[in-house]
């Protein structure tokens, strides 16, 4: 949908409703369009979280640090790299 | 044919009445957007809902977001949204010779002023070239808008591109 919207055309469809009714298809549809539209206006805001992974409150500079300049999605991966960095900020271990 | 059918509207839910109620607002007659939307009847108030919000209340004019709002489905490949005209944004002055400058080259048109400029370039560049869309480009935005018509815009531009790429699958002319 957000990569190459042309490719879902009504073969795809056809597949989906081998597993997906069609209001499930619809919920899926209108969720991946949410959040396609969503994530890529709010990346432009150039915004972090407010707390690192072990629920510390910090600033958006060090947010920025300890999450990178390139959007990650939170895998397990990049969860463990930011509790990783977060611990090495702290001179201390995080869970 | 759509490709998911749309609910028949003597099977819909009282909340998706009033869905296909307020669409009118946006498509003169037509339904299929809230019908299709009816297969999840929560969805179908809530989306439309941010949707009708987004597009016809707040403090930015509603002919400049009905323009934006052309311009994200048109380059989301929906005919079925960039072919509908909101009849309130006629009633305003739009015309189609508005909407063909805003699909073209809007940049150097005098038809428009700096700050309608700014608006279409903000809806042009979100999906094509969101880099664009930095911090230099929002402090000339805040020249001639607020933060709050900025967030208002931006709101627009984000859920109405990403329901017309979804509606752009369906095959729904």
């Amino acid at each position: 949908m957000q990569f190459d919207p042309a490719r879902i055309d009504a073969g795809f469809y056809e597949r989906l409703r081998d597993h997906y009714t069609e209001s499930e298809i619809v919920e899926l549809g209108v969720f991946i369009g949410f959040n396609v539209g969503y994530h890529t206006f709010f990346r432009t805001l150039d915004f972090y979280p407010m707390f690192t992974p072990d629920g510390r409150l910090v600033s958006q500079e060090e947010s920025r640090r300890i999450y990178g300049e390139t959007p990650h999605s939170h895998l397990s991966a990049d969860i463990q790299q930011a509790v990783a960095a977060a611990a090495a900020a702290t001179g201390g271990a995080v869970d | 044919m759509p490709i998911i059918e749309p609910q028949l509207l003597d099977g819909a839910k009282r909340s998706t009445d009033r869905t296909i109620e307020s669409f009118r607002r946006l498509s003169g007659g037509d339904t299929i957007f809230p019908q299709i939307l009816a297969h999840v009847p929560a969805y179908a108030e809530a989306i439309w809902g941010a949707m009708a919000e987004a597009l016809f209340e707040g403090r930015v004019d509603h002919r400049l977001k009905e323009l934006m709002r052309i311009q994200l489905a048109a380059s989301a490949n929906d005919p079925y949204f960039s072919t509908m005209r909101s009849a309130e944004a006629v009633q305003a002055g739009l015309t189609e010779e508005d909407v063909a400058s805003s699909l073209g080259d809007f940049h150097t048109n005098p038809r428009f002023t700096d700050a309608e400029k700014w608006a279409l370039r903000f809806s042009y560049l979100m999906y094509r070239h969101p880099d664009q869309v930095d911090a230099d480009f929002y402090s000339e935005g805040k020249r001639h808008y607020s933060e709050a018509q900025i967030m208002e815009m931006g709101g627009l531009i984000a859920i109405h591109y990403g329901l017309a790429v979804f509606m752009g699958t369906l095959n729904v002319d």
